[in-house]
């Protein structure tokens, strides 16, 4: 049984994890200690809970009980375990669109571009109904040729969502066809996240932004709010709107840092999430419901915080929600004030949510020609209380800058980068290899050591893709580019993860996705994705690989010394 | 001597013993993901079937495999008191899978052995008992456990 060793690289969190013990308050690693050992058929996929006969397993060391009560054997159990998976995180992705469409839609806030705020509107409108056939100028040719040859263009959500989750009720699919829908359905979330960013800029506007993170941000003389989690950005801009009137800080765990004009610190990352409630001087939390942990309601009570919901059935208008969220701060934070505000004394600057138009990927694509880069990094993905909160990334990075691999993030995985100056653009000469450091000077901007292409959701690392590959006058399959979910954790991430394979980025995951269970279903896979999209899905099973060791690994296929599963390499630049 | 107690009440019949039986006693890789894999198939040591309850060697103080065994391979280890079998030994004749009155040996015909728990003779502390998430399995002494009436 693995026991957590190490529980964090980040010096804030570790300084509140003594405190927490003393308290007795139990945080995500010593809940996950108790889990152990972890249900090995769950994890491998080997497990089915879909109807009311079960729950039934597929024992591999058994002969009686290799299939479920409907005849559901390994294979079959395993691919639907992906599904299930995908099927969740594209319908996370949908949540978010459509909250944040609802909120636009009645017109709580005024858009900054009207014309293209309707357009996009009705693109959202037509993909949930009828599928991405309208979107295929947005995206390069070839892949969706691709795409269509494979059957897995997405029709829309009766069609990609509703017919997908019924091969889990029954039926004769075999492997390759759950799979295909599968791919489909995480297709789905690909296009929504594209609109989604596209509707961010009309409504809201685009641009990079300086901003500070981890938990030295909080403040002490000022009442806090906490935004946590995802939930629609209608009501953060208004909360913000709200809070700029009384002097009210508002800031973010696991949320998107950039809504123009307003900017929300991100205090820590997913897997130290409870923590800031240690500090004693956040005043209130707004939950959403992605990327919290529901553990957050106790703590928060615990420490004499009000928890508000960002959404109930009985739903208030964004305007009056905001307005009684920061008067219950500004009060909690006059009663707050005898209590000891213990605020670590970590912050470090991020140049966060840049856009394919702020780099040059005409230079990049060059670089990667010339070989002054060896290729792309794109680390993706939040904490997973499996491994050292922020390790993995943080050790990625730093061995691929310095073995000149341009280091690209999104999401959570940007924050904990953040964390540790990589985003610093002060800093970026520390940590880049020459060929790198040249690249970025090159681009006549301050740029940090790691790009950040803003929310994961917000479609930003497709887009790259695809100006880099116009540029590079290639299809993304023949660039040098490899993803990396280092601590992968929400369903969202294997339908990412799929995405980017479905792209041509081949996609290392940790921990593994649960098809370990199914050699079938794991060579099926690998043949699907390698014979339509020229990438892979990279799983291995070694729990106990240390980060130096996957990084080790990744870059001897970024060397060209070592092809991650085939031999027929598409990168154009291979040289076996 | 200290055997292996099961508390039928807390058993849920999860199979979790099995598996990690099977995974860190009968595979050759110790690791779940590779042991799947494996050909031949591991074989646990532990049998969870029919009903919630795992059932494994009770290493018997007048055992009968140790009787039928024609050629010494199953053998009880004078300081444990634990019954094993000799793995090299054995003619694969599956006279001791005949006679236990448990039905916990398995004859395993591509490995041509007989396979039965040993109580992790050679480990800490059994693997099963250590990871069951119910406690339902548990090292106990014999005689403790012999005076709890179920």
């Amino acid at each position: 049984m693995e026991f957590i060793q190490k529980k964090t690289a980040d010096n804030a969190v570790e300084h509140f994890l003594p405190k927490a013990a003393d308290k007795g308050t139990k945080l995500a690693w010593d809940r996950f200690e108790g889990q152990l050992p972890e249900c090995g058929f769950c994890e491998s996929g080997l497990s089915c809970r879909d109807c009311l006969q079960g729950p039934c397993i597929s024992n591999p060391f058994r002969d009686t009980n290799k299939m479920g009560v409907c005849g559901k054997d390994k294979d079959v159990l395993t691919a639907q375990s992906l599904l299930r998976l995908v099927l969740k995180g594209t319908m996370a992705t949908l949540d978010q669109v459509s909250d944040f469409t609802e909120g636009v839609a009645s017109g709580a806030v005024k858009p900054n571009d009207k014309a293209e705020t309707t357009k996009v509107l009705s693109q959202i409108d037509t993909l949930l109904k009828y599928g991405g056939a309208g979107m295929k100028a947005a995206f390069p040719k070839g892949m969706m040729a691709a795409w269509d040859a494979a059957g897995i263009v997405p029709e829309g959500v009766a069609k990609d969502l509703f017919k997908a989750s019924q091969k889990t009720e029954g039926g004769i699919a075999d492997v390759d066809e759950i799979l295909a829908r599968t791919l489909k359905a995480a297709l789905l979330g690909t296009f929504a996240r594209k609109l989604q960013g596209g509707l961010k800029k009309a409504v809201f506007g685009g641009g990079a932004e300086e901003i500070e993170v981890n938990m030295g941000v909080l403040n002490k003389d000022t009442a806090t709010i906490l935004l946590c989690g995802r939930f629609s950005p209608v009501l953060k801009v208004k909360i913000a709107e709200a809070a700029a009137k009384k002097k009210v800080a508002v800031m973010g765990v696991c949320t998107d840092p950039l809504l123009p004009p307003y900017t929300f610190a991100p205090v820590t990352t997913y897997g130290s999430q409870e923590l800031p409630l240690l500090t004693g001087a956040v005043d209130l939390i707004v939950v959403g419901d992605q990327f919290v942990n529901p553990s957050l309601a106790a703590i928060a009570e615990e420490n004499k915080v009000e928890a508000v919901p960002a959404e109930t059935l009985k739903g208030q208008s964004p305007e009056v929600l905001a307005k009684t969220i920061v008067d219950k701060a500004v009060a909690a934070f006059s009663l707050r004030r005898s209590r000891v505000r213990d605020i670590p004394e970590a912050k470090e600057t991020a140049l966060m949510g840049l856009s394919a138009s702020d780099l040059n990927v005409q230079k990049i694509a060059l670089a990667l020609n010339k070989g002054t880069i060896k290729g792309i990094a794109l680390l993706m993905g939040t904490n997973n209380v499996k491994f050292t909160q922020d390790l993995p990334f943080v050790t990625l990075a730093q061995e691929f800058l310095k073995a000149d691999i341009l280091c690209i993030s999104a999401g959570d995985a940007s924050v904990s980068l953040a964390k540790y100056g990589f985003l610093n653009p002060r800093q970026s000469a520390k940590h880049c290899g020459k060929g790198v450091a040249e690249l970025l000077r090159a681009s006549g901007k301050d740029l940090p050591a790691v790009l950040d292409l803003g929310l994961a959701e917000n479609g930003g690392v497709a887009e790259f893709l695809f100006a880099l590959a116009a540029a590079a006058k290639k299809s993304i399959r023949e660039l040098p580019i490899l993803a990396c979910f280092a601590e992968a954790n929400r369903s969202a991430e294997a339908g990412e993860a799929l995405s980017l394979v479905a792209m041509g980025v081949s996609t290392y995951c940790w921990p593994c996705l649960p098809v370990t269970g199914s050699p079938t279903t794991m060579k099926a896979l690998s043949k699907l994705c390698r014979l339509q999209f020229g990438a892979e899905l990279i799983i291995h099973t070694d729990k106990k690989m240390e980060p130096l060791a996957k990084a080790g690994l990744i870059m001897k296929v970024f060397n060209r010394a070592a092809d991650p599963s085939v031999n027929d390499h598409p990168w154009t630049d291979w040289k076996k | 001597m200290k055997v292996l107690m099961v508390d039928k009440d807390k058993c849920t019949g999860c199979h979790q013993c099995e598996l990690w039986c099977g995974t860190e006693i009968g595979s050759t890789s110790k690791e779940l993901a590779k042991a799947i894999h494996e050909t031949p198939q591991p074989v646990p040591r532990v049998y969870v079937e029919g009903k919630p309850f795992a059932l494994q060697c009770r290493h018997c103080e007048e055992a009968p495999c140790l009787d039928a065994c024609p050629n010494g391979t199953m053998r009880r280890d004078p300081e444990t008191g634990l019954v094993y079998v000799n793995e090299p030994t054995c003619i694969a004749c599956w006279m001791c899978v005949m006679v236990c009155p448990f039905g916990i040996i398995d004859p395993s015909p591509s490995l041509k052995v007989a396979v039965k728990c040993d109580r992790c003779r050679n480990m800490g502390y059994p693997i099963c008992a250590e990871i069951c998430p119910t406690g339902a399995l548990s090292l106990a002494e014999r005689k403790d456990y012999r005076k709890k009436k179920f």
